[in-house]
């Protein structure tokens, strides 16, 4: 068992407990030993990094700080936008002593360990394929997927900008596909998987980023996928809740299950419903459940 | 070497596409640039492609590689003839096509003037003595001041897609050039003005500009610090404002992200009262969580007494994001650190867009 720090974000405490019910299942399987960080806040999401940056840096760094603080080598996060916030501040600690200085004196006036020891963040998605994961992976999903076809969609903050994040080639990125296949899936193929689902303006420009939403589904759709998956809760709730309001603005019910990773995952390796929790997705989950089933 | 390439070919009058193959002795130091030169000089004096200074400083030979918008005399061959690889060669996106390489800049630059890029020095009489900049008041808009205007970051921006009024990557790194130049007088008319609906928050955060920009200007951090000299401003009318601010209350407050708060705290009570149909149909599956009890984090005194911290040390606005570009500006371009890239086995290739009129 790896022991590494788990910071689950917001979306996995809120409206996507599911990702965090089963990441908490699965991760044993996959050898991760989970130490929940209790004491940490929300990354920002790029909000707090655009509103208020040097608050953004000191939060981000008090994450890191508190993933120092368990001895794990790894702080493992579960969302794209966590992953980037945190990584971003990660590298201009690192990489700048006066700087990580300055924020660990302030650290230090509100009671915060200071960030001493270094900590790398990495996606669940990276710890599942790295080091031959995929090869792991077939021993775990022992139930396998039956052949589904599955479009995976990457989004955005997990592959760009690559100088941080730089885990595979942002233009042709493997990892997804690389545990469909080895799930017992078949991954289609479709230009819109790298792009952007637009949940950042969902709320400030719908318009807009309906047009960004309606390419991913359609195009999985078209090239005939049973589900989609995803590895950010981001990109899971604008896929799946927003999927309806696709209907209502342009008339096409594409009923397309979304699936988060631990979950697709996780159904292969013969989890529960009780981890799963596929009854709290908003485009029903059950042709897929029928189909694995059969 | 030998090299093979594939270049989509169009002909706005006509209406006519064709991707057509093309195969050709180059010399091993050539970039894609020379080899299109040589297909014009041997082969074909119909291909339209721009250029002019071969060394990545003029800007005019931005165009797709397998999908991917780049400038072509940065593109070295060998590498690709190496592995066997053939790309495909397509005009950018995002701009209407004028003849197979060269596409209709005009939109471009409308939206660079939008931005009025010039120094507004707030005096008509010229000083008596220059004024002096500081190396470290020039340091603070360096990478922006270094964009070529080659459109690479236009081409792939996934908002421009869906908005083609959005302002884009390009005009609103070139917007901070100015907002961020201490010389200049006009930053709140301009921050008011780059507030516009198709303006700063209209971007959608996909990170293809920084990816694809070959001079790293990161127009993307760009128009991070235009936001966060907006909010500093008090400029915050827009709703895309309103729900990065509600993210700095949620943080001081509980920590965790007040989510179902967020709709209202960004769209206002009225408009958020038309969005009850479908929150209903969102909450029939917990995914509206009641905002009462609060999901509080554990220590989150320590969150906002950091905030007030911060605030004191008055490094607001875009000095925050400018602070950490030493630090990103040393990570080395190695497996742990920097992007991998895979030789593609498949050429996605890209249809031309069809062109307007």
């Amino acid at each position: 068992m790896t022991k590494v720090a788990y910071y689950k974000g917001c979306l996995a405490s809120l409206s996507a407990k599911e990702l965090d019910t089963s990441t908490q299942a699965l991760a044993p399987m996959l050898g991760l030993e989970l130490d929940e960080l209790e004491s940490v806040t929300c990354c920002g999401a790029g909000d707090i990094h655009e509103a208020e940056p040097d608050y953004y840096l000191h939060l981000n760094a008090r994450i890191l700080a508190y993933g120092a603080a368990t001895g794990a080598e790894t702080l493992m996060t579960i969302c794209n936008v966590c992953t980037l916030n945190l990584r971003q501040a990660n590298f201009q600690l690192l990489n700048d002593p006066d700087l990580r200085g300055r924020v660990n004196k302030n650290l230090a006036t509100v009671g915060v360990p200071p960030y001493e020891e270094d900590i790398d963040v990495k996606h669940l998605l990276w710890l599942i394929v790295e080091d031959d994961g995929a090869e792991r992976l077939r021993q775990v999903a022992h139930k396998g997927l039956k052949g589904l076809k599955i479009a995976p969609f990457y989004g955005c903050q997990i592959l760009r900008p690559s100088k941080l994040l730089g885990f595979e080639d942002p233009d042709k990125p493997w990892s997804l596909e690389a545990i469909i296949e080895a799930c017992g899936g078949e991954a289609i193929d479709y230009p819109a998987k790298i792009k952007c689902c637009g949940f950042p303006i969902i709320q400030a420009r719908e318009d807009v980023a309906m047009g960004e939403l309606i390419q991913p589904i359609e195009q999985a759709s078209e090239a005939g996928a049973d589900a989609m998956v995803t590895p950010c809760p981001l990109c899971h709730l604008s896929l799946d809740a927003w999927q309806s309001k696709l209907k209502a603005t342009t008339g096409r019910d594409f009923k397309m299950p979304i699936l988060h990773l631990s979950q697709l995952v996780g159904v292969a390796a013969g989890l529960e419903e009780s981890e799963l929790k596929f009854k709290r997705h908003v485009v029903p989950v059950d042709p897929v459940i029928e189909k694995l089933e059969v | 070497m030998e090299v093979k390439l594939k270049i989509w070919r169009y002909d706005a009058y006509s209406g006519d596409r064709e991707l057509r193959d093309y195969e050709l002795e180059a010399p091993e130091w050539a970039c894609l640039l020379d080899v299109l030169d040589l297909i014009k000089d041997q082969q074909d004096g119909t291909l339209a492609y721009r250029k002019s200074c071969r060394m990545m400083i003029c800007g005019s030979c931005g165009m797709r590689m397998d999908g991917r918008a780049i400038l072509a005399c940065k593109e070295r061959m060998k590498p690709i003839v190496d592995r066997g690889h053939v790309p495909v060669i397509s005009a950018m996106g995002n701009m209407p096509i004028v003849k197979d390489l060269v596409v209709d800049m005009d939109p471009f630059w409308s939206k660079i003037r939008r931005m009025k890029p010039w120094l507004e020095p707030g005096y008509d009489e010229v000083l008596e003595r220059e004024r002096i900049v500081s190396q470290q008041q020039m340091n603070a808009i360096q990478k922006e001041a270094l964009c070529i205007m080659c459109g690479c970051c236009v081409s792939e921006c996934n908002s421009m897609e869906s908005d083609p009024e959005f302002f884009g990557p390009a005009a609103l790194a070139k917007g901070f050039r100015f907002v961020g130049d201490t010389r200049d007088q006009a930053s709140i008319e301009r921050l008011e003005d780059y507030n516009d609906e198709h303006g700063i928050w209209d971007c959608t955060r996909c990170y293809f500009c920084n990816e694809r920009c070959p001079k790293g200007v990161d127009p993307r951090d760009a128009i991070a610090k235009l936001g966060a000299e907006s909010v500093k401003e008090g400029i915050d009318r827009d709703m895309g404002a309103k729900h990065a601010k509600w993210f700095v209350k949620s943080a001081e407050t509980t920590g965790w992200l007040r989510e179902t708060e967020l709709v209202p705290k960004t769209q206002g009570i009225v408009a958020a009262v038309k969005q009850t149909k479908f929150a209903i149909g969102l909450a029939k599956k917990g995914k509206v969580p009641p905002p009462i009890p609060p999901h509080v984090a554990a220590d989150v005194g320590e969150s906002r007494a950091l905030r007030q911290l911060v605030r004191e040390q008055g490094r607001e606005g875009a000095q925050g994001i400018i602070q950490g570009e030493r630090g990103l500006a040393r990570i080395e371009h190695t497996d742990a650190g920097g992007a991998r890239r895979d030789a593609p086995e498949v050429t996605p290739g890209e249809e031309p867009p069809k062109a307007e009129g």
